[in-house]
């Protein structure tokens, strides 16, 4: 018996050593680099739909006057930076062409000199911070950046909301949280505002105290751009505290599970979020996106059980396309071809204008301010939001 | 020296015979890491990039590491008797270490963007690359900030131990766990930021691919031999500790602690001793795990990762150090490549719809309970695993089926 274990594993093993490689001839990889489980894993996933859309719609390429099928390889990065090599490694090994992500910028700058080591270009989806593409000549980003969403909050929140004092909340340890407070204390102080920052540690759920400091401080307006686990938690206790100044976040929050927790939990709750897309801006790609949600059950659960667009698919979907573009520009499968088309890749997609500057940041100076609409439990658009 | 201890202890354990077999195990077990180094040589340099390699030498890297971090750990918990959960931090204080004094001076504004380029402006590879040259100067540095590292963990280790050690098992591990968690706590603090770099990564340091010789146009790589070659070097120190005197008189703590007090062991020493030693070693490993993912943050350091070596050290066999390093690299392997074929959705062309991403953690989790409920005693044991022994293994081969048909046979009667 024991033994008939051991053979069986044996052969398992060897069959998945098989299933690495393989392949045809005329397929081109686009490596897919997002957490699927961990911390960030809804968000991953849904940003991961995006691709998987834009792939089904397009998956054939013309490079060289030959037509190649486009492969998108799906690597977990869990999350966490500790995997973020491996994870990586895997899609260097697959020999993809150029990478997509990540979802999140912590892991994002784990896994960058993995890929700058093998000469592959990375286009970044929804990661905000300075440092993924300071200094890293093969990591380009389709998105805004946090100095930028910052300022733009800061900015909203003392145009419309007409905030004095700001209570900023962030989780300890969480580089985006902190990231994005300190540029938005920033703003915010040289337009005039009094910002109170305070830091909750990982695993937190009761914020009751933080919650009650806000309440006590008589803040006009409470920013607590942290993960969607948190995030719900928040929403509620703030509820039932019954305070009833705005909460504003970054991108992060535009997620079902903000929308969700404050249709159920927190019917009076203020919820502003800044982000990339705002629904009903290309009508086609939504409906499109819709029938590829509700065609498949595994694609409806990874958005979360229902059909609500969130941003960071539509913006999946763009860098898919801005990939498909760089090859184009290349005519060439070679990572290294890519790399140098790269920079000079323009491309208009759903969410506007993508080119990239000097650093390869994309040139974006507009943010969508969205707000909860707590009793459809849908988005409300606000504003385009510039910075003055 | 150690030898001779040995000898001394027990000289009527060594019989010619067995004097024969420890000669053939130390001889083998050279000749095997000199045939082991070779490969790893060849591995980091000649060997195409491919879809198997490109995976291996990640996991072999990692594999090597989390084998220093298990035998560490299995000092304290196998040897020692010691249940203590604190590896985590000391690993991050290790990793830290390493990076903040590794950090080259021109890339300080860069990393520590929040707070002015932080406050340490030296890096300890650069000064040794200024006169040697950056291949050599990167290697001797590394391994300066390697040593420190160990250092000042040990140190950590010395300052926490005083009070903690007076406590009990179960005690002990929450105390410990606890240090893990304030230490996270307090090198995420904004206040220390500007050492630290508060919730922020530290990257742009000395890494594996620093590692390397530069002959005219040819650079030779070192990343993966440079790992292998320092978690031999601790991995074998520590079993040279095992066997000493100083070992023994772990043993004897683990065991019953009042007969080893009169035995004439002084308790509190050997216990600090011992605590101080594996978290010495845990703070290398925290070191080398830095090197290895080019970034470190705290954020990563949990209690997860201290189960996760406890885990291992458990399937290795509590008590054993090749167990320990054997289950290691099984772990890493299986847990960042063998089995993230589940996460794809297919085998090879074969379309499975229940494979889905996320779904590798569950079948993993499922492998990881079925081998703790049914194989409690790992796979090693506390046996270790030795060139004879495994000779001996395959020559009693036949005997142990004939005394299993005998015994199967008296039963049936």
């Amino acid at each position: 018996m024991k033994k008939l274990l051991a053979v069986s594993l044996a052969v398992l093993m060897l069959v998945s050593l098989c299933a690495c490689g393989g392949g045809s001839k005329n397929v081109i990889k686009i490596g897919v680099y997002e957490p699927q489980s961990g911390d960030n894993g809804a968000g991953g996933k849904q940003e991961i739909l995006g691709m998987q859309y834009a792939n089904s719609v397009t998956n054939e390429i013309e490079i060289g006057g030959k037509t190649y099928k486009v492969e998108l390889v799906i690597s977990d990065n869990e999350s966490s930076n500790d995997k973020a090599v491996s994870a990586a490694s895997k899609l260097v090994s697959e020999g993809c062409a150029v990478v997509l992500g990540s979802y999140g910028s912590g892991v994002s700058i784990a896994g960058s000199d993995t890929f700058a080591d093998a000469g592959i270009p990375v286009i970044g989806v929804t990661c905000t911070n300075p440092q993924v593409t300071e200094g890293n000549s093969h990591y380009f980003r389709i998105c805004f950046l946090d100095p930028f969403q910052g300022t733009v909050l800061a900015n909203f929140a003392n145009d419309e909301l007409k905030a004095k004092k700001a209570y900023c909340l962030g989780q300890l340890g969480n580089d985006y949280d902190i990231g994005l407070i300190n540029y938005f204390k920033q703003a915010a102080e040289k337009l005039g505002m009094e910002v109170i920052t305070a830091e909750f540690p990982k695993d937190n759920s009761d914020f009751n105290s933080y919650l009650t400091n806000a309440k006590n401080a008589k803040a006009d307006v409470i920013f607590a751009p942290c993960s969607t686990s948190y995030a719900q938690l928040i929403i509620e206790q703030a509820e039932k505290q019954g305070i009833d100044v705005p909460i504003l976040a970054g991108d992060t929050w535009d997620s079902n599970q903000i929308l969700d927790a404050a249709k159920a939990k927190a019917p009076n709750a203020k919820i502003y979020v800044s982000t990339f897309y705002a629904e009903g801006g290309d009508v086609n790609f939504e409906k499109g996106f819709r029938d590829f949600i509700n065609g498949n059950s595994v694609n409806k659960q990874n958005n979360g059980g229902n059909d609500i667009i969130a941003a960071v698919s539509v913006m999946g979907y763009d860098a898919y396309y801005t990939a498909l573009e760089a090859l184009k520009k290349a005519d060439s499968v070679k990572a290294a071809d890519v790399l140098k088309a790269l920079p000079s890749t323009t491309y208009t997609g759903v969410t506007g204008k993508i080119a990239f500057d000097s650093i390869g940041d994309a040139a974006r100076d507009t943010a969508y301010i969205k707000k909860v609409n707590t009793s459809t439990g849908l988005w409300d658009f606000v504003k385009v939001q510039t910075i003055k | 020296m150690f030898k001779k201890i040995n000898n001394a202890l027990n000289p009527s354990l060594r019989h010619p015979e067995q004097e024969r077999a420890s000669r053939i195990n130390k001889v083998g077990a050279i000749i095997l890491l000199a045939i082991l180094y070779v490969f790893l040589f060849v591995l980091d340099n000649f060997l195409p990039a491919g879809s198997f390699t490109g995976m291996l030498i990640p996991v072999l890297r990692k594999g090597a590491i989390y084998a220093l971090l298990c035998v560490s750990m299995n000092l304290l918990n196998g040897f020692t008797g010691l249940f203590s959960l604190g590896q985590a931090g000391f690993m991050l204080i290790g990793g830290y270490a390493y990076a903040i004094l590794s950090i080259p001076a021109s890339q300080h504004a860069a990393v520590y963007q929040y707070f002015d380029g932080g406050a340490i402006q030296f890096s300890i590879p650069e000064f040794f690359s200024s006169f040697l040259g950056a291949g050599l100067g990167s290697f001797v540095g590394s391994i300066i900030c390697i040593i420190i590292a160990g250092v000042i963990a040990a140190l950590f280790a010395a300052l926490i131990g005083i009070p903690v050690l007076r406590l009990k098992s179960d005690y002990l591990a929450i105390a410990t766990l606890g240090f893990a968690e304030i230490i996270r706590a307090i090198f995420q603090w904004n206040g220390f930021g500007i050492i630290t770099n508060g919730s922020n990564l530290l990257r742009k340091y000395t890494a594996l691919s620093d590692i390397r010789w530069d002959i005219g146009s040819v650079s030779l790589k070192f990343g993966t031999v440079f790992v292998f070659l320092i978690v031999t070097i601790c991995i074998l120190l520590i079993v040279l500790l095992i066997n000493s005197s100083y070992g023994r008189a772990f043993n004897a703590v683990r065991d019953d602690e009042i007969s080893a007090e009169a035995m004439g062991i002084n308790l509190f020493k050997h216990k600090m001793m011992s605590f101080i030693i594996s978290s010495f070693f845990a703070g290398v490993g925290g070191a080398l795990l830095a090197m290895y993912q080019t970034t470190i943050q705290s954020a990563a350091f949990t209690s997860a990762m201290t189960y996760e070596i406890l885990l291992m050290v458990v399937i290795g066999g509590i008590g054993s150090v090749s167990g320990s390093g054997i289950a290691a690299f099984l772990y890493i392997a299986a847990n960042e490549w063998w089995l993230r074929f589940l996460d794809s959705g297919s085998i090879g062309s074969i379309e499975v719809s229940f494979f889905r991403g996320g779904f590798r953690k569950v079948i993993f989790s499922i492998a990881i309970m079925i081998i703790v409920l049914f194989f409690s005693r790992g796979i090693m044991g506390d046996k270790e695993l030795s060139i004879t022994g495994v000779i001996n293994w395959f020559k009693n081969r036949k005997e142990r089926k004939l005394a299993k048909k005998i015994n199967a046979s008296k039963e049936g009667e």
